[in-house]
């Protein structure tokens, strides 16, 4: 008899466990008004903090979104709204104050860009989520100032899905304009996932800069390097294409003639590290080979067929663009 | 720099071409199940069947001009005046096709009231209700341009009012001399360019009235409206030359030189002066204005009155329209 009602409890645990874990926004498509209703409840618990630290980025030459990760006031935003290292700019904060901030670092390839409020102050910050959380298919929404600020309008929200995630690029049906630049898109824990970059024309055509290429990068991007096309021109180049996955950065191709067919790297290598710094993205790898002149002798680590290997290169120049 | 970037996504292309029979991390979600996608268009389950039966396409030789919403079992329309105009027939979901008869126009609120010309009293009329119209960040949907789909959303931003943008004629005013103002620029296709306007030509009088600064020919247009008239003189290689100018839109003529406006697409000539809107983000075209917006339980919140951006809608609310439903339909 005892034993019955434990296992008829230990049932109950088990069936509550099943609700719990089929959130309205964790199921592939929502089933019906009962799961459309629990999703806007949910994003609108999630306003108030989200919305705390949004801020309107006005510089000279234009003007975009951020927003605030830590107490004494870091801002990632994009690098297309910062433009440069060291520039003073100002922040506004919903209520309209504005805040001097200057520009740190970021990055044109992936579009991340950071900068800091120079006003002493406890700022709101919101969450960032780790690396490898935001998934294809998971339920997001976006903040920003579309157009710019505009008080009578106030913050704009836009719900959408994540519809492609890979290296320095993340996709989604959450729509942007202009202004929305640098903005934050969130996942539905409240956790900042990615920056609003860039769009083409169709709906579904919006383009963020994922949280993972800031979390990568964070100490280069803090430093205030910014690394611009320029600056890859002028750096060293391997000569591989690559991609990110869990098990490392993979050699997808070898271009011919380059350092990289020289020093014998081959399709399926895994990268682990250059000159003893480890590598966590695909971005990275391009700055630190970007950041060393194409004469560097470069000391690679990297995994073929399940050993470890390590190589030196001396790397060359990119091939010019034109 | 530029051909940097272009070379940049050259490079991404030939990898994920490269990428092509590996799978798993080129994976983009299926079409059915974003946010616009029939899977989620279904949960909404009857709010998308009445959204779909109470409104119409409003077409002139089956080109979409305006969508419309169904207010009366007799088949009376209510849509947006500025966009309709022209319109001939309406289109059911159930593809039966009527001719259109006009009966009422209120330019203030961009409204106007059509009938379907019938013997039927069965055709199925939105339900009003703006209960839940005023919280922020809500569900929302509208039936897509074909009457097949849903087009879903929230609504975001503050209900207000969108003020009055006047009519302008399309030219830059450059420097004021003892002969006038000299135009320095006429944006093409504008209201001035169409009346033969030229760059160089030096306004005179705008109206009758002589002018001799900037600032008297901004206040003289400013006080018109779009599709207002007003005349001008002007001097052009020491001939006088008079002017007839219909004026335009300020939002579509600048828009040439808006960024935003050229990945956003056509947008709403009329978008302006409302005394209060709702805004949401549904991806419609300007041609799906004038329909029905409705909430989750499919009650009517209010008509879609401007296409504003990528982004932006606006919907008259049904406290609005509800008021000169009831007038309109009181004849």
């Amino acid at each position: 008899m005892r034993l019955c009602i434990i296992s008829l409890i230990i049932s109950l645990v088990t069936a509550h466990a099943d609700i719990v874990s089929t959130k309205s926004w964790h199921k592939q498509a929502p089933q019906g008004i009962e799961d459309l209703v629990a999703i806007q409840e949910r994003l609108r618990s999630l306003l108030p903090q989200t919305k705390a630290a949004l801020v309107s980025i006005e510089a000279i030459d234009g003007a975009g979104s951020g927003v605030i990760v830590s107490e004494d006031g870091l801002v990632l935003t994009a690098a297309h709204v910062i433009g440069t290292t060291g520039k003073k700019m100002f922040v506004r904060l919903p209520d309209g104050k504005r805040a001097p901030a200057v520009s740190l670092g970021g990055s044109e390839i992936s579009d991340a860009g950071m900068l800091q409020i120079t006003k002493k102050k406890k700022w709101p910050f919101v969450q960032m989520a780790a690396s490898n959380s935001a998934e294809v298919g998971d339920w997001c929404f976006g903040l920003g100032h579309p157009g710019g600020f505009d008080k009578k309008r106030g913050i704009v929200v836009r719900i959408g899905k994540v519809i492609a995630n890979k290296d320095e690029t993340m996709q989604t049906d959450s729509r942007l304009l202009g202004g929305d630049s640098g903005g934050p898109l969130f996942d539905f824990e409240g956790r900042l996932i990615a920056i609003h970059s860039r769009v083409s024309q169709l709906p579904d055509q919006n383009f963020h800069v994922p949280i993972d290429c800031f979390h990568a990068n964070w100490d280069f991007f803090k430093n205030q390097d910014l690394i611009t096309y320029e600056k890859m021109q002028a750096g060293g180049f391997l000569g591989v294409e690559c991609e990110y996955k869990e098990t490392g950065l993979v050699v997808r191709g070898v271009i011919p003639d380059s350092a990289a067919e020289q020093a014998g790297v081959q399709i399926n290598d895994i990268l682990v590290s250059i000159n003893n710094e480890q590598i966590d993205s695909r971005e990275e790898f391009i700055i630190l080979i970007s950041s060393m002149t194409p004469s560097a002798l470069a000391k690679i680590k990297l995994v073929r067929n399940g050993a470890e290997l390590s190589i030196k290169v001396n790397l060359g120049s990119r091939p010019d663009p034109k | 720099m530029k051909s940097f970037v272009s070379y940049f996504l050259v490079l991404v292309l030939s990898f994920s071409l490269a990428l092509g029979d590996s799978n798993s991390s080129t994976d983009k979600l299926p079409k059915e199940f974003r946010l616009n996608g029939t899977a989620t268009q279904d949960a909404f389950g009857s709010s998308k069947n009445k959204a779909l039966h109470s409104t119409v396409r409003l077409t002139r030789n089956d080109k979409l001009i305006a969508m419309g919403a169904i207010i009366s079992p007799e088949g009376h329309i209510l849509t947006k005046a500025s966009s309709c105009v022209g319109a001939r027939e309406a289109t059911l979901s159930g593809g039966e096709k009527f001719k259109l008869r006009v009966k009422k126009r209120n330019e203030a609120l961009d409204l106007a009231l059509y009938q379907m010309i019938s013997d039927r009293n069965d055709f199925k009329p939105v339900n009003w209700n703006d209960s839940n119209a005023s919280k922020d960040v809500s569900w929302i949907l509208s039936a897509y341009t074909e009457l097949r789909e849903i087009r879903i959303g929230i609504t975001s931003g503050k209900h207000r009012e969108i003020g009055r943008e006047g009519g302008v004629m399309g030219v830059m005013l450059g420097t004021e001399s003892k002969l006038g103002i000299h135009i320095t620029e006429v944006i093409p296709h504008a209201a001035a360019d169409k009346a033969g306007v030229q760059i160089g030509d030096v306004i005179q009088k705008i109206d009758g009235r002589s002018v001799k600064k900037r600032d008297q020919v901004v206040s003289i247009v400013g006080k018109k409206d779009p599709g207002d008239v007003v005349m001008m003189q002007a001097m052009r290689n020491e001939n006088e030359k008079n002017f007839r100018i219909t004026l335009g839109h300020r939002s579509v003529t600048f828009d040439l030189f808006n960024r935003n406006m050229q990945m956003s697409g056509p947008v709403s000539k009329r978008k302006d002066n409302f005394p209060l809107i709702l805004q949401h983000d549904l991806p419609l075209p300007k041609e799906a204005m004038g329909g029905p917006v409705f909430d989750l339980n499919g009650d009517c919140i209010g008509i879609n009155i401007a296409r504003v951006d990528r982004v932006t809608c606006y919907t008259l609310p049904s406290k609005i329209v509800f008021p000169v439903v009831k007038d309109f339909l009181s004849l």
